[in-house]
């Protein structure tokens, strides 16, 4: 029985916050969570929380964008029903992972050749392009071996993407037959196929935006808008676990209590995957190799990784994020370790290269399992011989439609994350023990 | 190229942005969104804003509230780090704008939030329309012109309802004030209906407080949710015999049933402004066009004019 400690449930994830009131023995707070018939969130908490100690657990599953703003309003409720503190705990962050599409990992522009036949559309009002990678430097210049590379190019990209840039940057005329108006994307976006953060990988997506010529388009990234919304709304603490990337605690300036899901993984490996001593332990991507050795150290086992290649590569080979082993996986167990599985795109293709490898059975430990889109039957038909993820999204529904699927409980974590934050404990010796 | 009105329209209601961008004389800057299969989004904006005034518009569908609102905060932080000038929020019906005082113990503030949350992602400027309660101006430390439909209403009423028997009808104590300055404009007479509501979106008894025999009865408001208010009050309007009972609101969320609500009311006919995106039509709804007003706040601010000019006056 924890004193003076409130804990509120959003409706993201009701069975996390009945285990975690379970643990700190405490009933959870009384409130009123649904929305007005006109789609507002409504909010009113029933228990008093005047001088309490609030935590307010809400996942980013779901409908995102409900749940934050759902948190946002429970955040301000409490606050302004004056409550001395306000912690959200929020196991999967919301808009942690903004993708690069439509460009590519390097960050540049797809690369285009310039069509020579439009050079006869140069008007004398012409603004010169925007120089960009792809494009000659100057007229003059893109002979010898730089041309014939981009001839040989040439057929291969414009093809792939031939009405995804304009004919030539700039002139009037090219200009108003590109204007494509606010509306006109949207509505053709919803016949589209649904999109996923993995869309780098889909050329076929690409096509669809058409930029204003010239202008390097980008994406908006929400990391630091989400966590000014957490810190506007009134949190004073962040409880949150396995961010994906470690940099976003920099953007609040509030702590943020970053949990870690691998001493449960690797209990995991320890107890239930028989001959893990011989087993490698691999990363899916270049980016989760830090997570994936920091388990092979302390597990003192084999490591491998995978490496990605997503540059549009010259000339006419279709290498488009085509994977790469780096390391022995011959008739080994191998264990693929990420922090977040969303469309389950990467970690099945890694499963399949494994198995060509030589690999015997192929397990992969996530702690985040999101399972968006037709993710959930990807895996069924996968290569993977079991996948192992947390609760910090509901996982009821994943459990019915996918036997691989094995579920991990966070609520302990959580319940004493919140314990030792509340009584000023060191958080750190949470993952000390191995 | 620098400083020039950029009109970026959310996905909310993309009609309401080519008006007013063609009143202008300019048109919506391109932009991409997409929602992901995890359901978040993302927004890239095809052009520079860079040292440009942008105007950015969100009008939220219902059902579709918070969606609306997160997309607005990334546009709106988009068009920041993407270093424009001047970012101005065209918010024409403003969330959670009900929710607007502490009613009970530990109720949120939610338009006290949403003021915050749109400062905090960057915005400059707010221009909003018929705030439910002008009071929420105050939440800001941005300046935020509230302008006013009253004008086009009062147009829709000279063109198309005979002044000589008729009164206007505030379906609420609140309302009281923005419909007596309409019968004071028209010189006609006003009738007040006093409501009580025990719980959101439920009303209960009503009486009337004015004459309305045998006269057109035109009950004006400000919103419109799932109009079981307005279907009350048209039915108590007729009980005191009135021959004909209309209403005019600004923002038509008209969620729920409420299409069904209209229909089956005696209310002869509904009108709203085009702030609100109707997916379903019915037959009693008329749609009054306010792009004009909020597309000549936006040149008036853009070009740092008065803007009080627009409170009276509704442009053609």
């Amino acid at each position: 029985m924890v004193r003076n400690i409130v804990l509120l449930g959003g409706n993201s994830h009701p069975k996390l916050t009945e285990n975690v009131c379970n643990i700190l023995g405490i009933p959870p707070c009384d409130r009123i969570l649904s929305k007005f018939s006109g789609g507002e969130s409504r909010c009113e908490i029933k228990d008093s929380v005047r001088g309490k100690d609030v935590y307010i657990l809400q996942s980013g599953s779901g409908s995102v964008n409900d749940n934050l703003i759902e948190l946002c309003i429970m955040i301000s409720a409490c606050k302004i029903g004056s409550a001395k503190r306000v912690t959200a705990v929020v196991p999967l962050f919301p808009y942690s992972r903004q993708p690069d599409w439509p460009y590519n990992k390097a960050g540049a522009p797809l690369s285009k050749s310039i069509d020579t036949s439009s050079k006869k559309d140069y008007t004398f009002e012409s603004v010169p392009a925007t120089p960009r990678p792809g494009g000659p430097r100057s007229s003059g210049l893109t002979n010898g071996v730089n041309g014939l590379a981009e001839k040989l190019s040439k057929t291969n990209v414009t093809d792939r993407n031939g009405d995804y840039f304009p004919k030539r940057s700039d002139t009037i005329s090219s200009l108003s037959s590109n204007v494509s108006g606010g509306a006109n994307p949207d509505r053709a976006l919803t016949s589209q196929p649904s999109f996923t953060t993995h869309d780098y990988e889909k050329p076929t997506n690409k096509n669809v935006f058409q930029p204003k010529p010239g202008y390097k388009q980008w994406v908006a990234l929400a990391g630091t808008l989400v966590a000014d919304l957490l810190t506007c709304a009134g949190a004073d603490h962040i409880i949150t676990m396995d961010l994906h990337d470690p940099q976003y605690q920099g953007f609040f300036d509030i702590p943020v209590d970053n949990l870690y899901g691998k001493p449960l993984i690797q209990n995991y490996i320890q107890r239930n995957i028989p001959g893990w001593r011989d087993a490698v332990v691999v990363s899916p991507d270049a980016g989760g190799a830090k997570r994936a050795t920091l388990i092979r150290d302390s597990l003192d086992i084999d490591f491998a990784l995978i490496h990605k290649e997503r540059r549009p590569i010259k000339f006419n080979e279709h290498r488009n994020a085509s994977m790469m082993l780096v390391g022995d996986v011959a008739n080994r167990i191998c264990i693929l370790v990420d922090d977040l599985i969303d469309t389950g795109n990467t970690i099945t293709r890694a499963a399949k290269l494994l198995k060509r490898e030589g690999a015997t059975k192929v397990y992969a430990l996530v702690t985040h399992g999101a399972f968006s889109g037709d993710a959930v039957s990807r895996i069924n038909a996968s290569a993977l011989d079991k996948i192992v993820v947390t609760n910090s999204v509901p996982q009821e529904e994943n459990m019915r439609a996918c036997p691989k699927l094995e579920v991990l409980d966070i609520s302990p974590v959580f319940a004493e994350a919140i314990r030792r934050v509340h009584h000023g404990e060191s958080i750190s010796v949470l993952f000390q023990y191995s | 190229m620098a400083n020039e009105i950029k009109l970026i329209a959310g996905s909310g209601h993309p009609e309401l942005g080519t008006l007013m961008a063609s009143r202008l004389g300019t048109r919506v800057a391109s932009t991409t969104h997409v929602k992901y299969s995890n359901q978040e989004m993302s927004i890239s904006i095809g052009e520079s804003v860079r040292d440009e005034d942008v105007f950015i518009l969100q009008s939220t569908a219902p059902g579709e509230v918070n969606d609306g609102l997160m997309e607005l905060m990334i546009l709106i932080n988009a068009c920041r780090s993407a270093s424009a000038r001047r970012i101005t929020v065209v918010l024409p019906s403003f969330p959670y704008s009900r929710q607007d005082k502490k009613d009970k113990s530990r109720a949120p503030i939610s338009a006290k939030l949403m003021a915050n949350m749109l400062q905090v992602s960057g915005c400059n400027h707010v221009i909003t329309m018929d705030l439910h309660a002008s009071q929420i101006q105050g939440f800001f430390n941005v300046p935020v012109d509230n302008l006013y439909a009253e004008p086009s209403v009062l147009r829709w009423i000279q063109e198309n309802i005979n002044l000589d028997d008729c009164v206007i009808v505030s379906p609420d104590a609140g309302g009281a004030k923005r419909a007596a300055a309409i019968a004071d404009r028209l010189k006609i007479n006003f009738a007040l209906i006093h409501k009580e509501r025990p719980r959101p979106n439920v009303v209960g008894r009503m009486i009337l407080v004015g004459d309305v025999q045998d006269k057109v009865a035109i009950i004006v408001d400000d919103i419109a949710d799932t109009c079981g208010t307005l279907a009350k009050a048209a039915a108590t309007l007729n009980e005191h015999g009135a021959s004909q009972v209309y209403a005019i609101v600004t923002h038509g969320i008209l969620s729920g049933n409420a299409i069904d609500n209209i229909n089956q009311s005696c209310l002869s006919g509904l009108v709203v402004t085009n702030i609100g995106d109707k997916v379903e039509r019915c037959p009693k709804l008329k749609v009054i066009d306010v792009s004009g007003t909020l597309a000549e706040a936006i040149r008036r601010t853009h070009n740092g004019e008065s803007v009080s000019y627009l409170f009276t006056n509704a442009p053609l």
